[in-house]
């Protein structure tokens, strides 16, 4: 869709430009972003998650580009979207993760897997907690390495928040984001809940949610 | 008056010839069991997109053929 065609709703969009680069609009403004520091990757960075690296700094850090974690945010959340919400498992073994995930889990009926990961809980159906995903949303491809190995097994898709420092091996789609910070995930957790909420019609397209980004991040 | 040995002709359905998982990303054959995946685009939601269990490990990347959606 065109700048032409869209609505004009009245109120300020948040726009990302850089010289000779076309106007991109972003689900928040680019400064929220950077204050939470989801832009900012490691020292280290793996080939599968190089497409989504902005530059790298003097000091050696690996800075993700904002503007890609702004689309694969929303092309997430159609994805999520189109799955029923009680088939969607949420895991995080990150204790920055907790809240955010449970969260997310109370806005969209999701089911949340926090602290450890019991192994065979998607692959024992003996096991009292047993869940059979329809798609698995993984915080740290690393941390949730079992639910990642399980959900491969049980063939079925894993959509991660993945940082530089990350391996995608049996991701099938990479939400690229500082999955270290306490702020970054709760940012990240807030902007996927409201897109899903969005895409499903839930809230309406410029709608909000009624807790900000601090709201989902874990207390001290 | 047709005998009623005669051969009587009958309908036999036919079975369309099933098309065979080919991953998005290698084009290749999946092999039953594997451990692959199949899920609809994620930007558009309307091409299918399978995935096998090399080209997941190896985070081979996967074209949507419809919206051209570039994954993972």
């Amino acid at each position: 869709m065109s700048e032409e065609e869209k609505p004009d709703t009245g109120e300020e969009k948040p726009i990302s430009m850089l010289p000779g680069e076309k106007v991109v609009e972003l689900l928040i403004p680019l400064e929220d972003y950077l204050t939470a520091g989801v832009h900012i990757g490691t020292h280290i960075c793996t080939k599968f998650m190089e497409p989504f690296v902005y530059r790298v700094r003097s000091d050696g850090l690996y800075i993700l580009d904002a503007r890609k974690i702004d689309e694969r945010v929303r092309v997430a959340a159609k994805f999520l979207a189109r799955y029923e919400p009680s088939k969607i498992a949420v895991v995080s073994v990150r204790q920055y993760g907790f809240r955010p995930v449970t969260k997310m889990c109370e806005y969209v009926g999701c089911k949340p897997f926090t602290g450890r990961f019991i192994p065979g809980t998607f692959t024992n159906p003996s096991l009292a907690w047993y869940f059979e995903p329809d798609v698995v949303v993984v915080t740290d491809p690393r941390a949730d390495a079992q639910a990642i190995k399980e959900a491969a097994e049980v063939g079925v898709p894993v959509v991660a928040f993945a940082d530089t420092d990350n391996k995608t091996e049996f991701v099938d789609l990479v939400i690229p984001g500082n999955n270290k910070g306490r702020k970054s995930l709760a940012l990240l957790y807030w902007l996927l809940t409201r897109q899903i909420l969005r895409e499903r019609g839930v809230i309406p397209p410029n709608g909000d949610l009624p807790e900000k980004p601090a709201d989902f991040e874990t207390k001290l | 008056m047709a005998s009623k040995y005669m051969l009587s002709t009958l309908n036999i359905s036919i079975s369309e010839a099933a098309t065979p998982p080919i991953c998005s990303s290698c084009h290749r054959l999946m092999e039953p069991g594997e451990h692959g995946v199949e899920f609809l685009c994620p930007n558009c939601g309307k091409a299918v997109i399978r995935r096998c269990k090399r080209c997941r490990q190896l985070g081979v990347p996967y074209v949507c053929p419809n919206c051209g959606f570039r994954g993972p």
